[in-house]
């Protein structure tokens, strides 16, 4: 390195002493913003080893697998020859495709957002801080719904801008927006779902994996079950609402103005059920929490 | 920002004391964890003794606003915990006891965040954290993942992670928990670097009185949820039944014999002579210095080790049994 003044000795600063801080501080919510972005980094695997980041980027990137493969036949077949093929699947519609991914991803981000602050010590330090039990989980549940909006909102997102710029999306300004705010809150209504069913059983248990296993349980097995038990007692269909496969994803049909694949599910019983799963998910989380005693 | 030179602890306004509580019961289910424990806390380094099970985790998480007290009042730094928890944690450093940390997590930005949790900007976080690591001697090792690192290390991380945001008092829960000697007279240290030249008021918990007594200037005993005894160290080590501690120039066998025919107690170790008894033995003692003209280099009260004051006080055991079985 070149010297900046010829003959001046070289010399360095190595203890700048403890500081005091007298500056501004953002309290509660700058908390709350911080373990926010910390969570979210940490559940898509950013500042972490490579192997923390493959399951989040094969998840997502399955996600919107099937939306560029849409776009891309938009883009590459004639837009006279599209009505000749399969047509194209609606928003509604798109969410069977990514089924897997999404209910992978869930399994994955509640627990690796919730569990490892208790499996690690971090959620005692978390709550000495201007934090609260109920600021520390609404930044959690921030971060959880963020992450999974990833993956519930943003492909089909992805989908209306491409048709757009190819000129087969929605007609004018109002439809745009009516398109828009539909994906939108479709999305939000699964994140919020999963965001409270997540944090629900991962408030249960410290371990990662133990959380991801009985969630995978929970939303598999439960909706299979359902599904078999609707049928062979041959119940009403509106009791797939309180499916968290089916209730959800013909929720998301029913907003788009869409049919549903179960045809008697109205619109009323979808929500009813998906607020179920939701209250019962926070419930759960909110209670073991304040329960927890964490000084240790 | 200017860099601050060793400091005389933080003000703390109209009340001087760091830590008021009184009456203070907290019950975990059946166990009694606290039993009317009453604790001030004053400026400086202040030790907090008792045996495993004696109610001082559950002091700290009671201080920080954690968990509400089943009776009595807290008040830290002048603010009641379970009406403005927030506000005092703002203000507070805490360590917890465990040593598990966030393994992938480089300490830098394990620090860094905390820093930024209680408030700091981002750029100031950042740049506290490398500084705040380099003074608990972690300079070289900052960008190292928690989980490569010793326990020793670990308790560096935790202290470093609790003075960061530059708190007015900090808790430090068993910091020493863990550590070899050498690695134990460093943190040591470094607690008493932070209570006095950082101008940070300190409360350490700990089971090992010898800790307390080398870094601390008051200390806390508390046994079986309640506080038996508590004060300046000094105050605590030179209690009224401790006796006197006498030098004199020259031969000191005429006074020991004489102090001896009296019938008190009188051991000498050295040029030391310890005489042991009440307030009386310092009228017994100056009467018989006086009649035998011996010339006197000191004459104080005796300094009991806190190991004595523990003892003294019959103190077996920890944990609190029952509201009704602790008293008294």
């Amino acid at each position: 390195m070149a010297e900046l003044i010829p003959g001046a000795p070289r010399a360095r600063i190595v203890d700048r002493g403890y500081r005091a801080y007298a500056g501004p501080r953002s309290g509660g919510r700058g908390a709350v913003v911080t373990v926010w972005r910390q969570s979210v980094q940490r559940a898509l695997g950013l500042r972490r080893s490579p192997w923390a980041k493959i399951l989040p980027v094969v998840s997502v990137a399955i996600s919107y697998v099937p939306a560029i493969v849409f776009i891309g036949l938009v883009a590459l077949v004639p837009t006279d020859e599209l009505t000749d093929i399969d047509p194209l699947p609606t928003y509604g519609e798109y969410f069977p495709f990514i089924q897997a991914a999404i209910t992978l991803f869930v399994a994955f981000v509640g627990p690796e957002v919730l569990c490892t602050d208790r499996r690690t010590g971090m959620l005692g330090i978390y709550l000495a801080s201007p934090l609260t039990r109920d600021t520390y989980l609404s930044a959690k549940a921030a971060a959880t719904f963020t992450v999974l909006s990833l993956v519930t909102v943003g492909p089909p997102l992805l989908m209306l801008v491409a048709y757009m710029l190819q000129g087969v999306g929605p007609d004018g300004p109002a439809g745009v927006a009516a398109t828009f705010a539909r994906i939108v809150v479709a999305g939000a209504a699964l994140s919020l779902l999963y965001t409270a069913v997540s944090m629900g059983v991962s408030a249960l248990t410290d371990r990662k994996a133990f959380a991801t296993a009985a969630l995978l349980l929970l939303v598999v097995v439960s909706s299979l079950f359902m599904a078999v038990f609707i049928e062979a007692a041959e119940l009403p269909g509106s009791l797939y609402a309180l499916s968290l496969i089916n209730g959800p994803f013909n929720l998301v049909q029913l907003i788009h103005g869409e049919e549903p694949l179960v045809t008697d599910l109205t619109l009323p019983a979808a929500i009813a059920g998906v607020a179920a799963w939701t209250l019962l998910g926070a419930a759960v989380c909110r209670t073991r929490y304040q329960r927890l005693q964490v000084t240790r | 920002m200017s860099s601050v030179a060793p400091a005389a602890p933080a003000a703390l306004g109209a009340d001087t004391m760091v830590i008021r509580a009184s009456g203070v019961v907290k019950s975990w289910g059946t166990t009694l964890a606290l039993a009317g424990a009453d604790v001030v806390v004053g400026p400086g380094v202040t030790g907090l003794l008792g045996a495993n099970g004696s109610g001082k985790t559950t002091l700290f998480g009671l201080l920080l606003g954690l968990h509400r007290p089943d009776k009595g009042t807290i008040a830290v730094l002048g603010l009641d915990p379970t009406k403005a928890g927030p506000d005092v944690r703002a203000r507070v450093g805490y360590s917890p006891e465990h040593h598990s940390l966030p393994p992938d997590v480089k300490a830098v930005d394990f620090v860094r965040h905390v820093a930024e949790m209680h408030g700091l900007p981002r750029r100031e976080a950042t740049g506290r954290a490398s500084d705040v690591l380099w003074q608990v001697g972690l300079g070289e090792e900052r960008v190292r993942p928690l989980g490569t690192m010793s326990t020793g290390q670990r308790q560096r991380v935790k202290l470093a992670q609790a003075i960061v945001h530059d708190p007015v008092l900090v808790l430090l829960d068993e910091p020493t928990e863990g550590l070899d000697p050498v690695q134990r007279d460093d943190m040591l240290a470094l607690i008493r670097r932070v209570g006095h030249d950082f101008g940070i008021h300190v409360v350490l918990s700990s089971h090992v009185l010898d800790e307390v007594e080398r870094v601390a200037d008051a200390a806390v005993i508390l046994h079986a949820g309640r506080v038996v005894s508590s004060g300046a160290l000094s105050d605590l080590q030179a209690t009224s039944t401790g006796g006197v501690v006498v030098e004199v120039a020259g031969d000191g066998a005429a006074l020991v014999d004489a102090v001896a025919a009296r019938g008190v107690p009188v051991q000498v170790e050295g040029a030391r002579i310890y005489v042991t008894g009440g307030p009386e033995v310092f009228d017994l003692v100056r009467d018989e210095l006086a009649r035998l003209e011996l010339p006197v280099r000191r004459l104080e009260p005796r300094r009991r080790s806190l190991e004595e004051v523990f003892l003294s006080a019959g103190l077996v055991g920890g944990q609190a049994r029952s509201p009704e079985g602790s008293h008294g």
